[in-house]
């Protein structure tokens, strides 16, 4: 394999997003060190400051349609992956704005924090970037390791530090699986590059080699039966970490997922798509049922976590151009609904101190603009219409009865039901009972916008999602061609003549 | 503005509850008259609907078409026919009756017209829709704001179900034995609806998602699945059932009535109204608007089912009804037991029942909205539903024991009430198809009587308890005038019956024609126009007649 490293300035431009905000890291880290007086609330908006830039960089390329690969294939730039820096980045940013007022509880290091979230979200930029094998090991890594560090981040809490040596553990041994499962690969097809295995035999080696990385991804995005850290690692995190842990890598690993099942395996569609549909089921099914029987509000979007994994599995098992989109759609409409749900979360854990349900009685009383916040929050999660969760739903299924795969649909429909059961609990409990205490929840900015935006997302995707559909659809144009017959441009909508 | 029509009847309620947002709690006559003023918006383009609709015409009219995702082939298909203009104007009276009987409510008064106000343009979505995505979508968003309109205004029924006691929680019926849904009967109901609701409405969207796939068009739209989606063996069969008994649970067809009874006694009155109104039309709509449209094959060959199931109903939520004690589960009853002559009416597919099954929604919206309305006075008045501890409440309240007289003579089918047309036309266009089916009908019409009766002299007639002896009439001009509004509607439709008769039947023969007529795919010589004016094909001598009357 020749690699060649010598860069050109065409080549920069493809890796600038990640060099600015390497950069800019370094100065945010640098202004810590350098200013100890400096108000960490400044620290954080100077963080945001940069991630807006880079956002702004990525929203150039998109319009001008910049794409490319760099070392020879291991980094790739194109609107897929744009897409998912983009969703990362805005997911990173709301963490930030949500984290302003939880940092005081960290008795130390509260300017790394800052730091690390967006260091984290670097290296998942990476991640959506990476085309062969070794750049997924790597960045994967990449991203992983500020975690570890944020996960455990209240030093002086136990459950902090549990939550942190079960995510380390497993983490660990994911990394493990997927370093072996890396060598099975390259041993048996002598290729790295994703897109150059299409034509590789299915021998035993390879399937076990395969299989061992969909268990190591499986580890990121929390699909049964590789989701056991992500209960006790979301309860006890601190809760920003929580929100960030629930959004950004499952968005990452599922860029990932998407290169390496469509691309590298394009032609063994059959034989993985079972593989995907029975995580999918058990996903779905086992996170809403256990998800009935929580009472502390992040053990139960933990689950539901869970489960909403099971739901985008269902647009990777359709396999087609039509299924990525609506993976891309129904990433997006899980981004805004579920950080806004821990925005309120964050509001109501900084005032009561208590992150148990029973604690949510009465809040439409209490406070009538977080539990309304809340309400859309939990239906879009549940997909509810008019609220974006309920498109993304209906778009996956759509894309999944066209390649029929109706017992998939089936279990997700059932599972919509069930799910409709414990998010209701929820909304019981802030609208229906009454509270013990009525004195009023006072919110504050930076919580305040990172609901309005949420709230801004779910309503309006929900409402007019097609500029939304047509950016997904533009993001996945690669997978057009790759796929078989069946997944050919559909023909377009037969106009009603009258 | 005559071509938007539909829009503002759909959005005025929206427009309204947005703006709801933004009005302070305290300040309670802005509340309201935002709520009744966007209501009142509704109310009249509604009434503009109606008598603008073009029976002459007939097919779909009003057609508004906003592309809403190319993807997926959905739109915003907006469109009513004969059968659709009706109920959007029971609707639009419903909804503005319902604003004025909880005028008086104070518990977050602002969030209870937010929510009905949704609730109410979200049936009234149904009722317009012409893509098959948008119908599904209006109908599931009508559910949630049930939830919590039952949750935070509703009442407890403590004595009937015994659904709690002193040491807890004790007797349940079957679903709540399985799931604790709630510690006490309101929030039972209220997630029973919602999950019964729901489950089986996600059995509907799988009824729609296997159309979309194998009519193989990429589109949602009914109008172009009507022409251009043939469906035969299993599968039709498969996604007849699916969409028949995903909407007909709603509706609600008798072994999925569970829910429904347990929802009205536990909501507020303006919500019984609009639950019992309208809300359970969207059941027997979405069957006609779907199946009857899209699979007409099938519906001719599965539709005795409905025939069947429809004695159940007519039989059995008449007896519950009569040994009902509670004013609430006595019309919640009587409720689902008319919906089976619905069921009846559109069963036998004939011009004149299903004409008749369709006026009868609209006459049972005002029946059932003035007694619920009533029956919500009373227990604001003497904070009780039991019948046998009320009584002589004719001496406080005369206004309402003379609506009530009215409205019972309604529901049971006076002549005079626009229910008495509803009732003849089922039972007259059934007879050829079902005899046995009406002689259980015109049983039920006196079981209706028996328990009505019942009601109404336990309520307003024999010795009055001292403790009610503070209760008042309704004198105000806004709580008599929905009352007023409903009496006057059902009473005019039922003496001047002509227009209401000629728009449900431009919405009709179509339907009736292309159902009875359609021959199997295989032997289909070429396409049959349907779109130009059906000639009804005369069958019976009641079509004959029929077809004398003016249109």
């Amino acid at each position: 394999m020749n690699f060649s490293l010598t860069l050109s300035a065409s080549d920069l431009v493809l890796l600038l997003p990640e060099l600015f905000l390497t950069v800019w890291l370094c100065v945010v880290l640098a202004v810590d060190f350098s200013f100890k007086r400096i108000v960490q609330e400044q620290l954080a908006y100077l963080t945001i400051l940069g991630l807006m830039m880079t956002l702004a960089c990525l929203a150039w390329f998109d319009m001008t349609g910049i794409t490319g690969t760099l070392f020879a294939k291991m980094f790739v730039v194109d609107r897929m992956a744009i897409f998912f820096k983009v969703m990362i980045l805005l997911a990173t940013i709301l963490v930030i704005l949500l984290s302003i007022d939880y940092v005081h509880r960290f008795s130390f290091f509260r300017g790394e924090y800052y730091f690390l979230v967006a260091i984290s979200a670097l290296g998942m930029m990476f991640m959506t970037s990476a085309n062969d094998l070794l750049s997924l090991f790597v960045t994967l890594e990449f991203a992983t390791f500020g975690f570890y560090v944020l996960v455990s981040y209240l030093r002086d809490d136990m459950a902090s530090n549990e939550a942190g040596l079960k995510f380390f553990i497993l983490g660990v041994f994911a990394a493990g699986l997927l370093g072996y499962g890396i060598s099975l690969v390259y041993g048996e097809t002598g290729k790295l590059v994703f897109s150059d295995m299409t034509g590789a035999n299915p021998t035993t080696g390879l399937v076990i080699g395969f299989l061992l990385i969909f268990a190591a991804l499986g580890f990121k995005i929390g699909a049964v039966p590789f989701h056991s850290w992500i209960p006790d690692t979301y309860h006890g995190a601190p809760t920003p970490v929580t929100a960030f842990l629930s959004i950004a890598p499952k968005v990452a690993a599922f860029a990932i997922l998407l290169r390496l099942f469509l691309v590298a395996l394009g032609t063994f569609k059959p034989a993985w798509a079972l593989l995907i549909v029975a995580a999918s089921i058990l996903s779905m099914t086992y996170g809403n049922i256990v998800a009935i029987a929580q009472r502390n509000i992040k053990r139960l979007l933990a689950y539901s976590g869970i489960a909403q994994v099971g739901n985008v599995l269902i647009g990777l098992a359709a396999g087609t151009k039509m299924g990525t989109d609506s993976i891309l759609f129904y990433l997006l409409t899980y981004l805004f609904a579920n950080l806004g749900a821990f925005a309120v979360i964050m509001a109501i854990s900084n005032s009561l101190g208590s992150d148990e349900i029973d604690d949510y009685r009465g809040l439409n009383r209490r406070s009538p603009f977080l539990a309304f916040a809340m309400l859309i929050f939990l239906l879009s999660l549940a997909g509810v219409p008019p609220l974006a969760g309920f498109i993304g739903k209906l778009y996956i299924f759509v894309a999944a009865i066209k390649e029929g795969l109706y017992t998939l649909i089936t279990v997700g429909l059932v599972n919509i039901v069930v799910s409709m059961y414990y998010y209701l609990i929820v909304v019981k409990k802030m609208y229906i009972n009454e509270p013990l205490d009525s004195s009023p929840i006072k919110t504050t900015g930076p919580l305040r916008a990172v609901i309005y935006v949420g709230l801004a997302g779910t309503l309006v995707i929900g409402i007019y999602p097609q500029p939304f559909l047509d950016w997904a659809v533009s993001a996945t144009l690669m997978f057009s061609n790759l796929l078989g017959p069946a997944a050919s441009i559909p023909p377009p909508a037969t106009p009603f003549g009258g | 503005m005559a071509e938007y029509t539909l829009l503002i009847i759909l959005f005025a309620p929206f427009v309204g509850a947005l703006a709801l947002i933004f009005v302070s709690n305290r300040q309670v006559s802005l509340v309201r008259g935002v709520a009744a003023g966007s209501a009142f918006v509704t109310l009249v383009a509604s009434v503009y609907l109606f008598y603008a609709y073009d029976p002459i015409k007939g097919g779909y009219q009003f057609i508004q078409r906003i592309e809403w995702s190319r993807q997926l082939g959905i739109s915003l298909h907006l469109g009513v026919d004969g059968i659709g203009t009706p109920l959007v104007l029971a609707s639009g009276i419903l909804l503005f009756a319902g604003i004025f009987v909880s005028w008086h409510i104070k518990d977050r008064m602002k969030e209870f017209y937010i929510w009905i106000l949704i609730l109410a343009a979200a049936t009234i979505g149904v009722f317009m829709s012409l893509d098959l995505f948008f119908l599904y979508f209006f109908y599931e968003m009508s559910v949630i704001p049930m939830y919590l309109l039952l949750g935070m205004w509703g009442s407890h029924t403590k004595k009937y179900l015994e659904m709690t006691d002193p040491d807890g929680l004790k007797l349940r019926d079957s679903v709540g034995f399985i799931f604790n849904f709630g510690a006490n009967s309101k929030e039972y109901a209220a997630m029973k609806l919602v999950l019964f609701l729901s489950a089986f409405a996600v059995a509907a969207l799988m009824g729609i998602l296997l159309i979309y796939k194998f009519s193989g068009l990429n589109t949602f739209d009914i109008l172009v699945l009507r022409e251009k989606a043939h469906f035969s063996g299993p599968l039709a069969t498969l996604i007849w059932l699916l969409i028949f008994f995903g909407f007909a649970s709603i509706a609600p067809i008798w072994p999925l009535h569970s829910w429904s009874p347990v929802g009205h006694a536990a909501a507020p009155a303006a919500t019984s109204m609009l639950h019992a109104g309208v809300l359970m039309k969207l059941g027997h709509f979405s069957i006609i608007r779907v199946a009857f449209e899209i699979l007409p094959e099938t519906t001719r060959e599965l539709m005795p089912i409905a025939a069947v199931l429809c004695i159940f109903s007519i039989i059995y939520g008449g007896l519950v009804a009569y040994y009902a004690k509670d004013t609430k589960y006595v019309i919640g009853y009587s409720s689902s037991s008319h919906m089976g002559y619905v069921f009846l009416g559109m069963a036998a597919l004939d011009y004149i029942s299903l004409s008749g099954a369709v006026i009868y929604m609209f006459a049972h919206a005002m029946a059932t909205g003035m007694l619920f309305a009533m029956a919500g006075w009373v227990y604001d008045q003497t904070h009780t539903r039991d019948i046998p501890s009320l009584g002589g409440l004719s001496n406080r309240m005369p206004f309402i024991s003379a609506a009530f007289v009215i409205g019972c003579m309604a529901s049971i089918g006076m002549p005079g009430t626009v229910n008495f047309i509803a009732e003849v036309m089922i039972i007259v266009g059934s007879w050829n198809k079902y005899p046995f089916q009406v002689v259980v009908a015109v049983l039920g019409i006196v079981l209706t009587m028996a328990y009505l009766f019942k009601m109404m002299r336990g309520l307003f007639y024999g010795s009055m308890a001292e403790k009610y002896s503070h209760s008042h009439d309704a004198v105000a001009v806004v709580d008599r005038m929905p009352l007023l509004i409903m009496i006057m509607v059902s009473v005019s439709f039922g003496i001047f019956p002509g227009h209401l008769y000629s728009v449900v039947r431009s919405g009709v023969d179509p339907l009736i024609a292309r159902i009875t007529r359609v021959v199997p795919v295989a032997e289909q010589p070429t396409h049959i126009p349907l779109a130009s004016s059906p000639i009804a094909p005369v069958s019976a001598p009641h079509e004959a007649i029929a077809k004398v009357t003016p249109r």
